[in-house]
């Protein structure tokens, strides 16, 4: 059984404005899925559908095992979710929100004052603690908004955007709190549209655009399924450039080679760790001595142009 | 059930600390009774009415339609300072969520009504245990109708808070001016008669100040008051559980 699945899940915002459309996916138990996509992808109107706040116009979503349209009190006893934007209770401190949120999804009274106390110091929260929530900075709030999960540390965590607005700490700290809720079992949905955050949480990576699942999986395979998309700069000594050029670009997984320097290559191959070896061999076998080698990978960034054939950034707002 | 309470309490305590608004409102009522309230019982003269008892009564029924106003616009204000997607997110069921709403409003109504109530039966020197119980539950099923009412427009809020504004002030001064709150059904002229037969208030106002011992002669039948707000209030309360359970979704942030 998967934690979440959705099948032909739609989402219609007005006749013409689909925000999803027949989306099918699933996560496994235990997993971390990152849903990537520009703004306006769909990744909130299925992270808010899922988290009982929005109903499908059609299609049917699950989580664990319950159908978030016909048990809607039942699933939001399983998940917590922390929105995009951190608003809420103006006049409120912190540590009253997160305890009121503690009680109200029954954190035994026992843990929740030591929870709430190691989280408010852990996510740098602890001298804002007695401020009001209108007066907090616009990351204070954040932190405060993921805060209400790992308070509750439900079994099906929901995150979007959960580091916008932080500063590069205080997103460590949370990827750290969101990997250990991994650890102790929880399943992960985190959406977001900033690549770095997507591959230092991802189990796999979901690609969203204008409301329709593109692609799916790990990392590794998305990056590996690009052709081409690893690059591979060499410095070779020879005395003949032009043979090691012909007889790089014979190498099986070399999708285009250029000599961008007198000795300098610029090699675009897939799976640059088995095309490296067999250079290497090469270079050999043609007596060239290799005096530098850098291999770049393709970032999630490569991955979203090369499945939408758009950047993913260039209408984000 | 104690989730209920916790929302309740937790929305309402920065309120009550320190509860400057609601003393704010005594206040207002105390000088309204008693400085307008003597002027304007000077000018009003209704032969067999004492004006002045009757204006005190018709401003208890305009803080309780002010009062049961702001749980609709508080609604309102959930969806659009973003706490509507996390209150429906929490472990409670839209009709919790919908109780609390109106538990929270109901709480604030009987604190805000605790000193004007009082000081009014005071002036009619009709203080007891069973005209504050009676009255009470008169004004409570006034305030469920008129937050029934106010909830069922909360709904246009989500398209345009605008439009929702704008029709709430002006149906708002509507039904406050065409109803019998500041002057009996029987002095008022035809056609306003007519309006403030369609207003709510006017079965609020009538029905309190029957309980009250007024002469039943400036009143509509009690019965038949009592009548129109009990349909009022279940028709506009279950219209709003059947909307906040069925068509309700927090306002997806942007």
């Amino acid at each position: 059984m998967y934690a979440v699945e959705t099948n032909d899940l739609t989402k219609r915002y007005s006749k013409k404005a689909y925000a999803l459309k027949n989306l099918d996916f699933t996560i496994d138990e235990n997993e971390v899925m990152v849903l990537l996509g520009p703004n306006g992808s769909g990744k909130t109107t299925l992270l808010l559908i899922l988290a009982t706040v929005l109903k499908p116009t059609s299609g049917h979503a699950e989580v664990m095992g319950l159908d978030v349209s016909a048990h809607p009190t039942h699933v939001r006893r399983l998940l917590g979710i922390s929105f995009q934007e951190a608003r809420g209770f103006w006049r409120h401190k912190p540590a009253d929100i997160l305890r009121f949120h503690a009680n109200v999804c029954g954190v035994p009274k026992e843990k929740r004052d030591t929870l709430i106390d190691n989280l408010l110091k852990d996510l740098e929260l602890w001298d804002a603690r007695n401020k009001l929530f209108m007066h907090l900075s616009g990351g204070q709030a954040k932190r405060l908004e993921v805060a209400k999960v790992f308070v509750h540390r439900p079994k099906f965590a929901i995150f979007d955007e959960p580091t916008s607005q932080v500063d590069l700490r205080g997103k460590r700290k949370i990827w750290a709190q969101i990997l250990r809720l991994r650890e102790e079992g929880s399943t992960i949905l985190v959406a977001t549209n900033e690549v770095r955050e997507a591959e230092f949480l991802a189990d796999r990576v979901t690609v969203l655009d204008e409301g329709k699942k593109v692609v799916c999986d790990s990392v590794r395979h998305l990056k590996d399924s690009i052709t081409g998309g690893d690059v591979v700069e060499l410095e070779i000594d020879t005395p003949d450039v032009q043979t090691i050029e012909q007889v790089l670009s014979r190498i099986e997984g070399t999708v285009k080679i250029s000599n961008s320097g007198e000795n300098r290559f610029k090699a675009h191959v897939s799976m640059a760790e088995s095309w490296v070896p067999k250079m290497t061999d090469v270079c050999y076998r043609n007596k060239a001595n290799i005096v530098s080698i850098r291999v770049t990978e393709p970032s999630l960034d490569d991955v979203f142009l090369h499945f939408t054939g758009r950047a993913l950034r260039e209408d984000t707002g | 059930m104690s989730n209920i309470i916790r929302l309740v309490w937790f929305d309402l305590k920065p309120e009550l600390k320190p509860p400057v608004w609601i003393i704010m409102e005594w206040a207002v009522f105390l000088v309204q009774v008693g400085v307008y309230g003597a002027i304007i019982s000077q000018i009003v003269d209704i032969t067999g009415l004492d004006y002045r008892q009757f204006f005190a009564v018709g401003l208890v029924i305009m803080i309780t339609f002010s009062m049961a106003s702001h749980t609709g616009r508080h609604f309102v204000e959930h969806a659009h300072e973003g706490r509507l997607p996390y209150l429906l997110s929490l472990p409670i069921s839209r009709s919790q969520l919908f109780l609390t709403i109106a538990l929270q409003g109901g709480t604030e109504l009987a604190l805000m009504l605790s000193v004007p109530l009082t000081v009014t039966l005071l002036i009619l020197g009709n203080l007891s245990l069973v005209s504050v119980v009676a009255c009470v539950l008169a004004l409570f099923w006034l305030g469920f109708g008129v937050a029934g009412l106010m909830l069922g427009f909360s709904f246009i809020a989500f398209k345009s808070s605008d439009l929702y504004t704008a029709i709430v002030t002006g149906l708002s001064a509507i039904i406050i001016r065409f109803s019998t709150v500041l002057y009996p059904f029987i002095v008022l002229p035809s056609e306003y008669a007519t309006a403030a037969a369609f207003s709510p208030l006017t079965y609020g106002a009538d029905l309190v100040r029957s309980i009250l011992g007024f002469d039943p002669k400036f009143l509509l039948n009690p019965y038949y008051a009592a009548a129109v707000l009990a349909a009022l209030a279940v028709s506009t309360l279950g219209l709003g559980l059947v909307l906040v359970q069925r068509l309700v979704e927090g306002v997806k942030s942007a």
